[in-house]
């Protein structure tokens, strides 16, 4: 056990001796600088665990040997030796990311960072008053010193900025400081009375100084434009300090003297730090730089925490858990974040595409960024989770908006960022040689970040139940990236497979339906994986991640376990997503969209947990207060994912710009992770009523809605894979209809959708998807007369438009029979007319898709295109079998789904004899009428055979075609603007005034943003002004003055 | 009483303080600036040794006339002494500081004028 004073012993020696050093031992010296850092990491880690495992007890430490106020004391518990270890970790590992610029400087720079680390520590540690000001001035001088490390005009003039206003604050906590010692006669934290005395006059006073001038240095809101520019004029090495290690002290020294704080000035300081918060993550919109976009985030993150300390008493035994899950993450995320920016040395975040060309750093960038924003598995998951909860247990519904709002701006410029990264040119310059020891300090960040991820969650009563195997499979396939598709591919399939056959057993009703689409599905559109060659690097691993969300919904047994998997799922699909050709604002808006939808299902889940105990996913089944807003919370949360109208826009880009075999995974599996949502929710909380009204008769005419619009855009697009995508809007919108029936035909026809779909989408869009294989092309009017080049690609087509236009005898029909039944029942005449008006748009889509890319004119320059890969027709037949044999044979499918919602839905099941089906209004034999039509069929043919055997056949050139020019304009091909005279008649309805909406609320964002972010106008002195106004508004507020 | 020495010195360290914050937030010419801030600071060492002056008693040395006499109970609090002590050094420090700052900004912009320095904004 070594005694914490030798942590500043370390620190101040090494600092005086470095200055015997001459430049020639300048390596020696820094060297030793190191060794001290190391070692007070070593001492503060020791103490840190030993008080963990309780082998060491909390000690005061008096130097002088005499009791405060005639000596300083300093106290080491676990608070302390937490800090004190994030702080020394910082200071070693920063200063070995800047080692070589150090030297480069000179002994004085090691000596300024063993200063500010110093004082940090002691800043920490210390319960004296005037000590805590002492040092914290020598850490601000030592700061200013750093941040000329490079020395420019930007930098100086950033530095000078900051020496004047920590000087006003400082001044300003000595004057608090010492009318402090004039009322209590000590300058010991410990000796000051506590409780609501701020009143007393004089001595509130000096309380209120010293808080608030504590408070300024951690940036508040509008008061912090001198920290803005000193992490944008120095060296990003640098801002890592003044970010994780100067900010982590003064969060610490907030809380010591949280006893100190009346309930107003607690008050006025959550406030301030939700409007910083806020306000930050809003400004940060319009930024391009990325230090300064990265101390916007860092201003926001602690902005965060000083919002979590102002509430403190209301969070109770939680508090320390989410301070430190948010702390920490931002420490670790925040300083590899700086550190890969002082790699990178690019001053606009568009620049930043030559990350990508080091897979590493990208990934590791990527896990940053998932940790800032709260992402699984890391520590500010369970944080923001443990947050939002107690928050909601309160009743603090406006803090809960307040950080998810804020969260939510974030997302936005940091995803932006992301997908600049990834997506926009590459840069032409390789990536300098990067040494080891600035990789190190950002690898281990990640590491820790991960592993105190999976700490946070194993200290979490309900979070240690959740299961990460499938994540770590996940994970896993990064390390095997290099190998080649086949074996990838064979072994993604296998680990997925036998996810599922684990599952199995315990797989019931709803869940069952869903892991085997979710799963099974997954499997059958991995095998079109095998036609790919190469490496396909960074597929398998988002991939897997997204399979194992699904698969964790799927397990899911309380409200955190189904959270997490919504999370998990949304990265991984966000990530394939993203790997489109054309997909970057197509991934953001998906992002965004899924982000928004998260949040509300994460409130709704807080706000459950009210008057309930546990957080089983049973809760939701005996709410006792606000159920419709929980209902209607998550059905928004859920209906991001379903695209339903108002809420689809990400889709059409996203689904058609994704890979072949990433579109059907994206729509015909993800989407259903929507349905399941709806299904479990609807299972558990039934019907809601809202102003006397049901909740569900809105969500019916939403159906209704996006069912028609959906066909309809659908029908108007020149883009085949746009046609399916948004052919799935309007299918999964027939699916909400029914659901919204909520009876039990209703839920049978939606559910049987949901299967279908899944199939008919998975094989029109590995069928259409081979065909942009072949020809390069996704436009339909380059297409045509495809169908005897690829004829397996027609014949899936031919089969799936049959099913999905729902004409006998596929299987389509039935959920259409099924709905008219249902429809009658409900007696909902209107929107059943209306549905069955989008299933005749539906007829203009399907004709157009099978006419324009099969039919017609052969181009031609696709005179030698050849059939798709075996590999992605071969799902295509699968499922292909299957469809066939759920058609003939309908009560292998719908009779075990009738049992599945009877429990639930009683009324007005189907009754089964054989494969024929009688319900309320009629009966219905899929065998038959699949006899009948195949007879039908097959005579037909025989006969057209037969009559046709003595025709001519000619060729497209052949003087038949004469009064047709082959070569033709593109715009004048048949295929374009297949259905204008529609498009005159009703295409007012498919203007794109949801979109234009969209992006009105983004460009109101982006200006409010621009204007208010002109109030750091660049002038110290404005600075100055800022501080003292933000002192007298807190002044005023906490004494009453508003 | 109000115009004891106390509360002078307190009215006059309390002036100074607004006086080097006026200077800090009005003048253009960096050294002006600084030295706006060394009033800032004095005036706060002044309101310390106010608050910390007792009428009629002795500076705060022990020594052994003091113990002879039975005096040292008369010696004034010798805290806010050795804090102004410290806090001049420190306001030294950040002086001394901004001095070098004034200097190099100068060398770089052969300019003294704050408003030179914007060019870091939004």
């Amino acid at each position: 056990m070594v005694t914490p004073i030798y942590i500043i012993v370390a620190l101040l020696g090494v600092a005086f001796a470095l200055g015997f050093s001459g430049q020639k031992q300048i390596k020696a010296a820094g060297t030793l600088a190191l060794g001290a850092l190391a070692f007070s990491l070593f001492v503060s880690l020791e103490w840190l665990i030993g008080l963990y495992t309780e082998t060491y007890k909390s000690t005061q430490i008096f130097t002088a040997g005499v009791n405060p106020p005639f000596s300083i004391n300093l106290f080491m518990g676990t608070g302390e030796a937490l800090f004190t270890t994030l702080i020394n970790f910082i200071g070693l590992f920063g200063g070995l990311y800047l080692f070589n610029k150090l030297i480069k400087k000179g002994r004085s720079t090691f000596i300024a960072l063993l200063m500010l680390i110093m004082g940090l520590n002691v800043v920490v540690m210390t319960r004296d008053m005037f000590n805590l000001f002492v040092f914290l001035e020598i850490s601000s001088v030592a700061t200013a010193g750093l941040i000329i490390l490079n020395q420019n005009k930007k930098s100086l003039a950033a530095g000078f900025k900051y020496i004047i206003a920590t000087g006003i604050i400082a001044g300003i906590l000595l004057i608090g400081i010492i009318f402090m010692y004039r009322f209590t006669g000590s300058l010991n934290i410990d000796d000051i009375p506590t409780g609501n005395l701020l009143m007393i006059k004089g001595f509130g006073t000096a309380i209120f100084l010293i808080l608030t001038s504590i408070l300024l240095e951690l940036k508040p809101f509008p008061a912090n434009g001198w920290g803005l520019d000193v992490y944008q004029g120095t060296h990003a090495g640098i801002s890592v300090f003044i970010s994780a290690a100067s900010g982590t002290a003064l969060l610490y020294v907030l809380y010591k003297f949280i006893p100190l704080m009346s309930p107003s000035f607690a008050f006025a300081l959550s406030l301030v730090g939700g409007l910083t918060f806020i306000a930050s993550n809003l400004l940060g919109l319009k930024q391009t730089h990325p230090n300064r976009l990265l101390g916007y985030s860092s201003i926001g993150q602690i902005g965060l925490v000083v919002l979590v300390i102002g509430l403190a008493p209301y969070l109770g035994d939680k508090f320390e858990y989410i301070a430190i899950a948010l702390l920490g993450t931002h420490v670790f995320a925040k300083a590899g974040l700086f550190w890969i920016s002082g790699i990178i040395q690019k001053d606009n975040i568009r620049k930043w595409t030559i990350l990508r060309k080091n897979k590493l750093l990208t990934i590791l960038f990527g896990v940053f960024m998932l940790a800032l924003l709260g992402f699984p598995p890391f520590p500010s998951f369970f944080g923001k989770w443990e947050l939002i909860t107690e928050l909601a247990g309160n009743g603090f519904i406006s803090w809960m908006v307040i950080i998810l709002l804020g969260s939510f701006l974030e997302a936005v410029y940091l995803f932006r960022w992301l997908g600049y990264i990834l997506k926009l040119e590459a840069a032409k310059k390789e990536l300098q040689p990067i040494s080891w020891n600035k990789y190190l300090p950002i690898i281990i960040s990640a590491i820790l970040l991960i592993a105190s991820g999976f700490g946070m969650s194993y200290l979490h009563e309900h979070a240690k139940f959740i299961n990460y195997i499938p994540l770590i499979v996940a994970a896993a396939f990064i390390l095997i990236d290099r190998l080649p598709v086949f074996i990838k591919n064979t072994l993604a399939i296998a680990s997925v497979g036998l996810w599922y056959y684990m599952m199995y057993p315990d797989l019931e009703e709803f869940r069952l339906i869903f892991a085997t689409i979710f799963l099974v599905g997954g499997i059958i559109t991995l095998l079109a994986g095998y036609a790919y060659k190469g490496k396909r690097q960074g597929f398998y691993p988002m991939a897997l991640i997204m399979f194992a969300g699904l698969g964790g919904l799927i397990e899911a047994k309380t409200t955190l376990e189904f959270f997490f998997a919504w999370e998990l799922m949304t990265i991984g699909s966000y990530f394939l997503i993203i790997r489109g050709k054309k997909s970057i604002s197509h991934a953001l808006s998906y992002m965004l969209f899924s982000l928004g939808g998260a949040y509300a299902i994460l409130a709704a889940f807080g706000l459950a947990t009210v008057n309930n105990t546990g957080i089983s996913l049973d809760i939701l089944a005996n709410l006792n207060i606000y159920a419709p807003a929980i209902f209607i919370l998550l059905a928004i949360g859920f209906m991001t994912k379903t695209a339903s109208l108002g809420l689809h826009i990400w889709l059409p880009g996203a689904h058609a710009e994704a890979e072949t075999d990433v579109s059907p995974m994206v729509s015909a599996i993800l989407l259903k992770a929507g349905l399941f949502g709806l299904i479990v929710m609807m299972i558990k909380m039934g019907d809601q009523m809202i102003f006397g009204l049901s909740i569900s008769y809105f969500l019916g005419w939403l159906g209704v809605f996006t069912a028609i619009i959906g066909n309809l855009m659908a029908a108007l697009q020149e883009d085949a894979k746009r046609l399916l995508a948004y052919s799935s809007i309007g299918v999964l919108g027939y699916a909400l209809f029914g659901l919204a029936l909520m009876s039990h035909l209703g839920w049978l026809g939606a559910t049987s959708i949901a299967i279908t779909h899944f199939m008919f989408k998975t094989t029109l869009f590995l069928a259409i998807g081979g065909v942009v294989w072949r020809l390069k092309t996704k436009n339909m009017y380059q297409m045509g007369g495809l169908i005897k080049k690829m004829p397996f690609s027609f014949i899936s087509v031919l089969i799936s438009i049959i099913v999905l236009a729902g004409i006998p005898p596929l299987t389509g029909f039935a959920g259409k029979w099924l709905f008219f039944n249902a429809i009658m029942e409900k007696g909902w005449y209107l929107q059943g007319a209306l549905i069955s008006f989008a299933g005749v748009i539906a007829f203009l889509y399907c004709f157009r898709l099978i006419h324009s890319v099969f039919l017609g004119q052969l181009k031609d320059e696709h005179r030698n295109v050849k059939e798709a890969p075996f590999w992605i027709l071969l799902p295509q037949y699968i499922i292909l079998g299957v469809l066939i044999i759920f058609s003939a044979f309908p009560n292998s499918l719908l009779k075990p789904i009738g049992e599945f919602i009877t429990p639930y839905l009683p009324n007005g099941a189907l009754v089964w004899d054989g494969q024929m089906a009688y319900s309320l209004y009629g009966y219905w034999n899929g065998e038959l009428i699949m006899y009948a039509v195949v007879g039908i069929f097959v005579a037909v043919l025989l006969w057209i055979i037969f009559w046709n055997r003595k025709i001519k056949k000619v060729k497209q050139f052949d003087i038949v075609y004469a009064a047709e020019r082959p070569f033709l304009p593109e715009t004048t091909h048949y295929a374009y603007n297949f259905f204008a005279h529609y498009k005159k008649a009703v295409g007012i309805l498919a203007q794109p005034m949801i979109s234009n909406f969209w992006e009105g609320v983004s460009e109101i964002g982006h200006s409010v943003s621009d204007k208010i972010r002109r109030i750091y106008n660049g002038s110290g002195q404005a600075y100055l002004i800022h501080i003292i106004g933000f002192i007298v508004i807190i002044f005023l507020f906490t004494f009453g003055g508003f | 009483m109000i115009f004891s020495l106390v509360n002078i010195s307190l009215i006059i360290g309390i002036l100074l303080v607004l006086a080097g914050i006026w200077a800090a937030i009005t003048q253009k010419n960096i050294i002006k600036i600084i030295i706006g801030f060394s009033l800032f600071d004095t005036g706060i060492h002044i309101i310390m040794v106010a608050l910390g002056y007792v009428k009629n008693n002795t500076a705060p040395i022990l020594d052994s006339e003091n113990l002879r006499t039975g005096t040292a109970d008369k010696i004034v609090d010798p805290i806010p002494q050795a804090l102004v002590l410290t806090a001049i050094v420190i306001g030294l420090g950040v002086t001394a500081l901004m001095l070098v700052y004034a200097l190099k900004m100068y060398r770089e912009k052969k300019s003294l004028n704050i408003n030179s320095f914007k060019d870091l904004k939004w």
